[in-house]
């Protein structure tokens, strides 16, 4: 290599500062640590799971043991546990990612109207967002009690039913969706609230001189400008959510049953409960070859759009 | 007149409804902070008590009988260390992306594809080759191993890396380039003008990044729950040691919960210009 940067620096001297390399080597030297530390601790492990899904792994069983193939791709895809996992997962990222794009852009348009008090309330608003879910988590396990909750108690003031959140198998996962859209709720409206404070004034004035319905502003001019915002707060929701893991571990671990079990707290179990290293490395490969096309094909174009538009403005 | 009454009552209706959200929102992490303060024998009472006299009980027992201080120690070591990290060689990168385009934007989609990675796909070999590593001479001589800040320091700047990288371009992007070419042009080299010049300009940027990557640090879980026993474990981590026989230690559950998200709400708050920009990616300006 530095014979290479001895001969490029001596080819393309500038005039004005006696430089010792070209612009090309000194731009790739300086993400040499980035991509050290990604290609090491990145693709070094995928290998060695990759790996490891193509062997027999027991840890109780003496660790990394012999060559099967595509015995634990079959094992896993005939898995129903894997599915049920699988299932909870889709159910939790479904209903969270709806609930918090639909009441995260309600807040967004609720705000965006309001005259005074804007500051106070985005910096309430991004109050959860400073929280661990692991932290917060627990202490909702106490909201959420029987005996002592805070949420029962209300409820009971108002005589609904008061139901057992984290103990009843149908309500389990719905308690979970309900942390997760409190956490992220707020994500979803300050994305979308500044989308809508960067709206161009002309258009809106325009329709409004027209007499246009505020049904048809929003749908013909709102909505439209707004979509890609949206779209990009949508992907980058689902692919967290679809990694559902800190907000299970305390709240349900997986439980009651496995109701709530999705699937990275499966493959947690799989792997480092029953120390079947091979499924759970199996597991791993599904999981990311599934986040790689979602990334690829949802999210590479749309921060393309925005990475352009950034330019050109 | 009639305009103004329904445009009145419109407003009452915003407010109404924002205060409504506020409240839910704001509601969990005020009972936190109250649960807190609260004598024992308030806190495992049904219906709850909202009036009692405030005490620093819970913050006595978590602090000197639970040793929180300690998961404190460990996750600020292991959060600013991982920080620093994450920003020089991220600064380094992303001004490399954003003046010369390297790789035509292909690595820098790359390595934010890395960013959705999910963790628990890497976890089981972290844990295994750390395990493993952690029992040479080597890796106990530098504390990577399990149970050893090392460990986690890796992950942590592995996993921001790419979150740090993207947010920083979009920094730099901002940052006129006629002022390089003048410093190239009076003769300053290339990494003088980026120590001189382009840092100093992207300094708020950086600290933004710097604060982001923290916050993430502080408040990780899986890593720290997985690669991590006892020693070096974080508050994440720790919170969970206040499970006894005897049930959750609800009261100084809280404490240690108020005390491991205040620092972290005040970063936040402080931030909040840089909010949506932060959590985008930079893609939104915000």
């Amino acid at each position: 290599m530095s014979q290479s940067l001895s001969v490029s620096a001596a080819r393309r001297r500038p005039a004005a500062a006696p430089a010792m390399i070209s612009d090309r080597w000194f731009s790739i030297l300086l993400i040499v640590p980035a991509m050290a530390v990604i290609l090491v601790f990145a693709l070094l492990p995928l290998a060695y799971a990759l790996n490891v899904s193509f062997r027999f792994a027991d840890l109780t069983r003496g660790g990394i043991g012999a060559f099967v193939g595509l015995d634990n791709y079959r094992a896993v895809l005939a898995d129903e546990m894997f599915w049920a996992s699988v299932g909870v997962t889709l159910k939790f990222t479904v209903s969270a990612v709806v609930l918090e794009m639909v009441l995260g852009i309600a807040i967004a348009f609720l705000i965006h109207g309001a005259t005074v008090g804007k500051g106070v309330i985005r910096s309430l608003m991004v109050l959860p967002l400073a929280t661990s879910a692991a932290v917060t988590g627990l202490f909702w396990r106490y909201l959420y009690d029987t005996q002592f909750g805070l949420t029962n108690y209300f409820l009971g003031l108002l005589h609904l039913p008061q139901p057992n959140w984290l103990g009843d198998y149908t309500i389990a996962l719905w308690s979970v969706v309900l942390f997760d859209v409190w956490q992220w709720t707020p994500f979803v409206a300050l994305i979308a609230l500044a989308g809508l404070q960067a709206l161009p004034k002309e258009p809106f004035e325009a329709a409004e001189l027209d007499g246009a319905s505020t049904f048809r502003v929003l749908r013909t001019l709102t909505f439209p400008m707004l979509k890609p915002v949206l779209f990009l707060v949508l992907v980058l929701r689902t692919i967290d959510s679809v990694r559902l893991y800190d907000a299970v571990a305390v709240l349900t671990r997986g439980g009651p049953g496995t109701v709530t079990e999705s699937m990275t707290f499966y493959l947690y179990r799989t792997g480092l409960k029953l120390f079947r290293m091979d499924y759970a490395s199996t597991m791993a490969i599904f999981f990311l070859y599934a986040m790689l096309v979602a990334s690829l094909f949802a999210l590479r174009p749309l921060l393309k759009q925005f990475s352009t538009r950034a330019s050109e403005g | 007149m009639l305009q103004r009454d329904s445009s009145f009552a419109k407003e009452a209706l915003r407010y109404g409804l924002i205060v409504i959200v506020l409240g839910f929102i704001v509601f969990p992490i005020l009972w936190m902070v109250l649960t807190s303060f609260k004598p024992p024998q308030d806190v495992m009472v049904s219906p709850p008590r909202f009036l009692f006299t405030p005490t620093l009980d819970n913050y006595y027992h978590a602090i000197v009988d639970k040793n929180f201080l300690f998961y404190i120690k460990n996750t600020l070591v292991i959060s600013v260390t991982s920080t620093v990290l994450v920003v020089i060689i991220g600064a380094l990168a992303a001004y490399s992306f954003a003046r010369y385009n390297v790789g035509d934007g292909h690595i820098l989609f790359f390595i934010l594809s890395t960013k959705m990675f999910p963790a628990i796909a890497v976890i089981l070999p972290y844990f295994l080759i750390f395990r493993n590593i952690g029992k040479t001479d080597v890796g106990r001589f530098l504390g990577i191993g399990l149970d050893q800040p090392g460990a986690l320091i890796i992950s942590y700047t592995m996993f921001n890396l790419p979150f740090a990288i993207w947010l920083l371009v979009s920094f730099f992007q901002d940052i006129p380039r006629e002022l390089e070419h003048s410093a190239r042009l009076d003769g300053l080299s290339r990494l003088k003008v980026l120590r001189k010049v382009v840092f100093p300009l992207a300094a708020p940027g950086i600290a933004v990044t710097g604060v982001f990557t923290l916050i993430f640090c502080w408040n990780e879980f899986l890593f720290a729950y997985i690669l991590t026993r006892q020693k070096a474990s974080t508050v994440t981590v720790g919170v969970e040691s206040f499970f006894t026989l005897q049930g959750i230690l609800w009261g100084p559950v809280a404490a240690a919960a108020t005390i491991s998200v205040l620092p972290m709400m005040i970063f936040v708050l402080a931030m909040q210009r840089y909010m949506v920009r932060g959590l985008t990616f930079g893609a939104v300006r915000g």
